[in-house]
């Protein structure tokens, strides 16, 4: 058996049985569920190093059974195999006694399949095809969520599948233009139909990733999707599928180069989301929303480094991705953990959980040190590249990413503040730290980012070979622009005077960012926004509803010619002739000379 | 007489003879009756199913009766028509079975029975002819079936409803007719086989395209088939899903692609006018609210899909829309299966008045889940393989315009599809918290359900008699 079918075929198996064996059977599907994602781990772990591609026939007409295990696709299937196999346990503990959790076992190892042969198809139809089956796996994951949540199971469905029917447009015209649809061969540059087929694609990608505008149904799903979800797919998987395919369009399938408005477009996109959506994190008042606007956030990071097309840009968004995987999990886990053991996520009512959680208190701190850039964890080191990259590309740029950053560290001093620190607001029950195997993958996790941090060349050199000759040098080790950590020491000094001032201001931690939110001139545009005035979906659905209103008018008026006009036409024609059949012997008698007269015509012509 | 030729003939007459044994053997047993159909769809199915086998090794079978002046009737096996026979036939035979529940508090079911098995035969052989006359009469007799079947509550509104749609195919059939006459004019034949590579004028070809288009409810002849939607479920499984509409897809690339040379002005006309009707149907399919007229619209919307695969000339555009006639066969009718038994039970066709039967019917709305998921082309399930081989033949084709037509109708199709399945099985209960149906009809569903799954799973077989079938066309830019 090739090791890649098993890679695909091993979770797909052991989902499937999943989803047969009867709820009663305490602890098989558990077991099973570990045992399926333990040896994706320890496979992925063994073939790390391997090359590997299989050329198999399937269906023809240029959809064939590639697939391609190369450092690119490895380095992303270990970080899948990691993540699916932490958050499997995770969700061991967090989904135990509740009557889904055999349905969310199955759908974890199908999605751990079906991103396992995404990433390693060489074939893009093929890659569409695992990549698009994604969408079943993830409706099934939310719509078992808290009642209600098929809304947001929908949602995300329509969002992505959308955009799934954008990049099979992309696929079909990348493969005409190239001649082949196999991934490895195909190098085409940009402009004109190339361009076309790039967008379209890029759209697709980009959903997957959870950017902006595809984003919406992120924060919905935080409240109402099973908390291991968001810890697995929006943080983990799905940016690792999502970035994953936009660096290999980027770097493979198409030639980027740096001064191509594609370049800017992705920049600018990236640089968008990053302020956008970090704005409307700042706000909220609920840890599992506000950590899923950073989810959108982060990305914008990644989308960033990667569109600069210039080599630091590149392995800082490679870099980032990786990071982020790591302290976003850790964070949602940490945030399932509170939920659980407190009982709730609203930020007004939690306080004072140091104490109390100190397991997941410290963890949470190293991960959101992490994720606000702070030296020496990973993200400051992945951000630091970013930084560099966009720099190089233009200050407007840079100055959005450090904004973003200055707003990611407000929001988590906030968070940190409101939940770990401070005075417990709420009733004063006995909240007690969570379960070891809800420990265990946050403590693996934040062990993680500061490895990734302090011993940040291990990382890097996995990342930097994807680039191939264009890079010049390793990035690992310390940044090279000290003026650019100086001004990122800056940003975070002012997030925590920023911090001080709110809380100072509003009497209490939940309300550090009160004088942002409510100030003069953002107060209505954050109520908008709150409402979802501003959601593409809700506008997408409204233009659809437009749409089929007028079309279904052509299609009334289509019918009316059957209903009306035909059944109009044969009752005026019957009319005339049963006028015609007056009974009056003479009319007769008038006819039958006309028509003799026709006759005799018609002969002697 | 050679085994191909016999199985051909035992494929054809064995439903449209036993069909007129029916209402006799129904005045003694109506479970013998019922087992009967099921038996002689069944007997077609396992003829044509053996006959595949037979394509699939390259050969063809033909059986010939000679009559004078180029009407000799002549039944011929090839892959097309193997591949036809086999999905009307083995989607026939589900809907046979389904119907011995659905249908078993009516009255007139001896007719029904035997409407419904003719209807399956004359659909055999209006595949299998190779001439254009018998052709014809096939295609009217299964007019006539539809006819009864549609009006099969003989309520005033169905009798109109039934007139409506037999008047419309029927005018269609007509102006087909008149083209087939000026082909005998320049040909002297109605053998296919011998007008291999004949160009036809524009006149002609427009002439055949109204018949084709009229059944197969493509713009401007659709709207009789949402108005049929007053029949009985499974007949509007039979007719509007599965096989009926499928008849004039199935005539066009028997004429167009296995036949006569398109000329290029229709590999264009034929995709626009097939886009115009996907996007209107799928409009239309947003709007309504009545759960068989929306599966209805997206029939029509989804035919579209079918004529741009064929008529654009791209050998993987036909690929696809072959694959297409079959998976969307097994899913649609799986929907409109489904629709039967959420009709019986929640005692309305009102979507507006349903909601939350996902607590009180899951396997049903797993089934419909699973069958919607087809139609709207997500992998694993079969929709998916024929949904992007029709597009990537817009693209083969050079009409990249049209291809983001067809996806931005898929994009629809997604909407309306949850739209529908959001208004029935999720959210509060606003009518009767509707139970299962009975097992058989369950079963049915499943299956249909499950077929889909597995023709996508599994894609390599049904790509493998498509092949076969793409093998023998000559009309096709490879």
């Amino acid at each position: 058996m090739n090791l890649i079918f098993l890679t695909i075929l091993l979770p797909l198996a052991a989902g499937l049985l999943t989803l047969a064996v009867p709820g009663r059977w305490r602890g098989v599907r558990e077991a099973l569920l570990l045992l399926a994602t333990l040896a994706g781990l320890v496979s992925a772990l063994l073939f790390y190093k391997t090359t590997l591609t299989v050329n198999l026939p399937w269906v023809g007409f240029g959809l064939e059974l590639s697939f391609r295990l190369y450092q690119f696709s490895a380095f992303i299937v270990l970080a899948v195999a990691v993540f699916s196999f932490l958050v499997a346990l995770y969700s061991c503990w967090s989904m135990a006694g509740r009557p889904s959790a055999g349905q969310f076992f199955a759908y974890l190892l199908l999605t751990v399949a079906f991103t396992n042969g995404a990433v390693l198809a060489d074939n893009l139809i093929l890659f569409l095809f695992f990549g698009e089956a994604l969408l079943l796996t993830i409706f099934g994951m939310i719509i078992i969520g808290r009642p209600g949540a098929w809304r947001t199971a929908v949602k995300a469905f329509i969002i992505v599948g959308a955009a799934d029917l954008c990049l099979m447009f992309g696929v079909i015209l990348t493969g005409k233009l190239a001649g082949t649809f196999a991934m490895s061969q195909i190098n085409l540059p940009l402009g004109g139909p190339a361009s076309l087929a790039f967008i379209f694609m890029m759209i697709g990608a980009l959903a997957k990733s959870g950017s902006m505008p595809f984003h919406t149904w992120i924060p919905d799903a935080a409240l109402d999707a099973p908390l291991p979800f968001m810890a697995l797919l929006p943080a983990a998987l799905e940016k690792l599928l999502g970035i994953y395919f936009l660096a290999r369009l980027t770097l493979d399938l198409f030639q980027l180069r740096p001064e191509s408005w594609l370049s800017t477009l992705l920049m600018v996109i990236g640089a968008l989301t990053i302020v956008l959506a970090v704005m409307m994190a700042l706000i909220q008042k609920d840890y599992k929303k506000l950590l899923s606007y950073h989810a959108i956030s982060q990305v914008g990071y990644m989308i960033l480094g990667i569109g600069t097309a210039v080599p630091v840009g590149i392995v800082g968004g490679l870099f980032h991705l990786l990071n982020n995987a790591m302290y976003k999990s850790c964070l949602f886990l940490s945030g399932g953990s509170v939920e659980e053991q407190a009982g709730t996520t609203d930020l007004t009512r939690l306080g004072g959980l140091f104490s109390k959680m100190p397991v997941t208190g410290a963890c949470f701190v190293v991960a959101a040190l992490s994720i606000s850039g702070v030296p020496p964890f990973n993200g400051f080191f992945s951000k630091e590249l970013v930084y560099a990259g966009a720099l190089e590309r233009g200050w407007t740029f840079y100055a959005a990413a450090l904004a973003g950053s200055f707003l990611t560290a407000a929001s988590f001093l906030k968070l940190g503040h409101a939940v770990y620190f401070g005075r417990a607001s709420g009733q004063d029950n006995p909240v007690k730290e969570a379960a070891w195997p809800a420990l265990l993958p946050m403590i693996v996790i934040a062990g993680g980012c500061v490895l990734f941090g302090v011993y940040n060349a291990l990382p890097l050199h996995a990342i930097e070979p994807v680039l191939g000759a264009r890079l010049a040098h390793s990035f690992a080790g310390g940044p090279e622009n000290w003026w650019l950590v100086l001004a990122t020491a800056v940003v975070i000094g002012l997030a925590l005077a920023n911090h001080f001032y709110g809380v100072k201001r509003s009497g209490k931690a939940a309300g550090a960012s009160d004088h942002i939110h409510y100030a003069p001139g953002l107060a209505p545009v954050y109520d908008l926004a709150e409402k979802k005035y501003f959601d593409p979906y809700d506008l997408g659905l409204k233009l659809a509803g437009a749409l089929a209103q007028f079309l279904y008018w052509c299609d009334r008026a289509i019918d009316w010619l059957y209903e009306s006009l035909a059944v109009g036409l044969a009752a005026a024609f019957s009319g005339l002739l049963r006028w015609c059949h007056s009974g009056n012997l003479s009319n007769y008698a008038v006819w039958a000379l006309a028509g003799a007269a026709a006759v005799i015509y018609y002969i002697i012509r | 007489m050679s085994s191909g030729a016999l199985l051909l003939l035992l494929a054809v007459f064995v439903p449209v003879g036993g069909a007129f044994l029916l209402p006799l053997l129904g005045r003694w047993s109506a479970s013998a009756r019922n087992i009967m159909a099921f038996l002689l769809v069944l007997v077609s199915l396992a003829c044509s199913t053996r006959l595949l086998l037979t394509v699939l090794t390259g050969q063809t079978a033909v059986y010939k009766f000679p009559f004078p002046l180029g009407m000799s009737f002549i039944l011929s096996a090839d892959g097309l028509a193997v591949f036809m026979a086999v999905v009307s036939a083995l989607i026939g035979a589900i809907i046979v079975l389904f119907s011995f529940d659905y249908i078993s508090h009516y009255e007139n079911q001896n007719e029904y029975y035997f409407m419904v098995v003719l209807f399956l035969g004359s659909m055999t052989g209006l595949v299998y002819s190779q001439n254009l006359i018998f052709l014809y009469l096939f295609w009217e007799l299964t007019a006539f079936a539809s006819w009864r079947l549609i009006g099969f509550y003989r309520g005033r509104k169905d009798v109109l409803r039934a007139d409506k749609a037999f008047l419309v195919t029927f005018f269609g059939a007509l102006a087909m007719l008149i083209g087939f006459v000026f082909i005998y004019q320049q040909t002297g034949t109605f053998d296919l086989a011998a007008m291999k590579g004949l160009a036809l004028p524009g006149l002609v070809v427009g002439l055949i395209l109204c018949g084709i288009l009229s059944k197969s409810a493509t713009l401007p002849f659709q709207t009789w088939l949402p108005d049929a939607g007053v029949a009985p479920s499974p007949v509007t499984a039979l007719l509007h899903a599965a096989v009926l509409v499928k008849i004039g897809v199935y005539v066009f690339a028997r004429l167009f692609l296995m036949t006569f040379v398109l000329g290029a002005f229709w590999h264009t006309a034929v995709p626009v006018i097939a886009a115009a009707s996907a996007l209107i149907a799928a409009g239309a399919a947003l709007i309504e609210t009545d759960i068989k007229r929306v599966i209805a619209y997206s029939t029509v919307s989804q035919i579209g899909f079918i004529f741009l695969g064929l008529a654009t000339g791209s050998l993987v555009g036909v690929v696809g829309g072959l694959l297409f006639i079959l998976m969307h066969g097994l899913a649609k009718g799986g929907l409109f299966l489904s629709a039967g038994i959420i009709e019986q039970n929640a005692r309305t066709k009102d979507i507006t008045r349903m909601g939350g039967l996902f607590a009180t019917m899951p396997v049903t709305a797993a089934a419909f889940a699973g069958c919607a998921f087809s139609i709207m082309g997500i992998p694993p399930f079969g929709g998916f393989f024929s949904k992007y081989f029709v597009i990537a033949g817009a693209v083969d084709s050079g009409q990249l315009w049209l291809a983001l037509t067809f996806v931005l109708g898929a994009v629809l199709t997604i909407i309306y599809l949850f739209r529908l399945f959001n208004l029935i099985f999720l959210g509060p209960v606003k009518g009767i918290a509707a139970r299962e149906g009975s097992r058989l009809m369950v079963f049915c569903v499943v299956l249909l359900a499950v077929l889909s799954l597995g023709a996508g799973a599994l894609i390599n077989y049904p790509a493998m008699a498509v092949r076969a079938a793409v093998a023998q066309m000559n009309g096709i830019v490879k």
